[in-house]
């Protein structure tokens, strides 16, 4: 008999997991639409997204579309990537906590 | 700022810079105002909806996230302008008798008081020695002077108008009168404040006697202090003491009953049940991660999955920002259990344990949320259950004993005051619903 027994996760527990993974999941595509969005609303409405001149004579959406856009993108990835596996660390397995020396010989705790 | 407050000002204050940068600095022809307000708010909007997730910063390893309590500003910089009035307030022996707060407790009142030295001590050794004498009045010695032992002994203000009088054995003492007004906590003389003079007009009697009494106030107020977080300590004991034998009886007749037809499935209940006492018995602290909490809960239900099998149904749902976050220990799973055993254990068919936790970033709030579609509890068990006291009469009513309500209700008034709520709302047949709302930590 295989004396390894690692503890297995609930129906319930993988269950919860998932939903609040897709919280996150939809939370962030929520976020990348709006800021992807945010571009053209921005380009049609406010001349000044175009026509202001920020550094090296680019203009505010030109310096968006060339670099802005990219830190965005890889922030958010970055964002959520992190934030997802930390919600399946909590939300899964064993304890973060836990180890093995807990009890001092007589039972008590040390 | 508590909780994380000041980051987030800081971090909503950085944001508000850049977008003035941006929008009306660095960039030609500046932005319209009214855009510029919209550009803020929104950013302003992602920090604090964020926040929660994305800026709370790395959190201490395990067992260093005690807090230690702020001191409070150094009172010797007050020395300007220092009224009476500003010292009580901010007299260091509000954290009790003890040689530091001694040290500036005299530090801080000897210019107020009108004399040369100024000594604190309790009932056996100088704790404290400010000003000429302090070489032979050394800190953790023992009570030197005449004086001490009569003020100690009496409980009355003595008021010394000659050398002898002190009773100070050391023969170049410059101390030549005194006013020793005695410090008690209640009717119990704990110890004394001593204002002494190297000349022969002795210091004003009155003013050290109110001092005295200012100081008094003081150590009782602290005294307070400590017996309210023993008591609350006192409390978190008791919940983990309370870990319902019967609980444990029934999961290991469980256990024994898996070991034969399913010895896996033993076996994991058994790793669970370790998890189970080995979490309650580790928490040494008032507050752990919510995701502990959780690992806990789960650890609790899958227990008593095993024993009632598929009429227990349980449903998490988890804010993913709610994890990180700090929540009193041993509050959900005794709310949990709760719900099993006055909701679903009682009814035929079962039922599901729905655990809701959130985050309000914008009322900077915590809310938890434990509801069961049970057989619900009627008004005299919820009262039993909310005062914390057990059935009266042994027999089927004694299931009903749970864990008390009331103890956490008391623990969350002690450690939250008035800034939290909890509400309970039971019918019976319509089940049982449980909220609960703390400050986010």
């Amino acid at each position: 008999m295989d004396d390894d027994v690692t503890p297995r996760d609930t129906v319930a527990e993988v269950d919860a997991t998932f939903r609040t993974l897709r919280r996150v999941a939809v939370g962030y595509f929520v976020v990348f639409v709006l800021g992807v969005a945010a571009f053209p609303v921005l380009s049609l409405t406010l001349d000044w997204w175009s026509s202001a001149r920020l550094v090296g004579g680019m203009s505010p959406g030109f310096l968006v579309a060339a670099f802005g856009l990219y830190v965005f993108f890889a922030v958010l990835g970055l964002a959520a990537a992190r934030l997802s596996s930390a919600v399946e660390h909590r939300m899964l397995g064993d304890t973060p906590t836990a180890d093995d020396d807990l009890f001092l010989d007589d039972g008590r705790v040390p | 700022m508590r909780g994380g407050s000041g980051l987030l000002a800081a971090v909503l204050a950085a944001a508000w810079l850049l977008v003035y940068l941006v929008t009306q600095v660095l960039v030609a022809p500046p932005l319209d105002v009214a855009a510029t307000l919209a550009a803020g708010l929104v950013v302003s909007t992602v920090v604090v909806l964020g926040y929660p997730s994305a800026l709370r910063g790395p959190r201490a390893p395990a067992g260093r996230t005690a807090r230690v309590p702020r001191r409070r500003s150094d009172p010797r910089g007050m020395r300007d302008g220092l009224t009476i009035a500003a010292a009580g307030r901010s007299v260091p022996l509000r954290n009790g008798l003890t040689p530091d707060a001694a040290r500036r407790t005299a530090q801080l009142l000897k210019p107020l008081l009108g004399g040369d030295a100024v000594a604190i001590t309790d009932t056996e050794q100088v704790l404290a020695f400010v000003g000429p004498g302090a070489d032979h009045h050394p800190v953790g010695g023992a009570l030197q002077t005449r004086v001490a032992r009569v003020a100690l002994g009496k409980g009355r203000t003595v008021v010394v108008h000659a050398r002898d009088g002190i009773g100070c054995p050391e023969p170049d003492c410059p101390l030549r009168t005194a006013v020793v007004a005695p410090l008690a906590v209640g009717e119990r003389v704990v110890g004394t404040l001593k204002v002494y003079r190297t000349h022969d007009e002795p210091p004003p009697r009155v003013l050290v006697d109110d001092m005295a009494s200012m100081l008094s106030l003081h150590l009782e107020l602290a005294e307070m202090d400590r017996e309210r977080h023993l008591a609350a300590d006192a409390r978190l004991d008791a919940l983990r003491a309370q870990i319902n034998p019967h609980f444990l009886f029934n999961i290991l007749n469980t256990i024994a009953s898996k070991s034969r037809t399913d010895p896996d499935e033993a076996r994991q209940l058994l790793l669970r049940l370790s998890d189970f006492f080995r979490y309650a018995v580790r928490q040494d602290g008032h507050f752990a991660e919510f995701s502990q909490e959780y690992f806990f809960v789960r650890t609790y239900v899958s227990l008593e999955q095993a024993r009632f099998g598929d009429r227990l149904k349980v449903r998490y749902d988890i804010d993913p920002q709610v994890l990180t976050t700090r929540v009193p220990v041993l509050v959900i799973q005794p709310l949990v259990e709760n719900a099993v055993k006055h909701g679903v254990a009682d009814s035929v068919t079962g039922g599901t344990v729905h655990l809701r936790a959130r985050v309000d970033p914008l009322t900077r709030t915590t809310s938890i949320r434990v509801s069961d579609d049970g057989v619900g509890m009627a008004p005299d068990v919820l009262d039993r259950l909310l005062a914390g006291t057990r059935s009266p009469a042994p027999g089927p009513g004694a299931q009903h004993s749970g864990v008390g309500l009331g103890n956490i209700s008391q623990r969350l008034d002690a450690l939250f005051g008035d800034r939290y709520t909890f509400d309970v709302a039971s019918t019976p047949g319509g089940g049982t619903t449980v909220d609960l709302r703390i400050p986010l930590r």
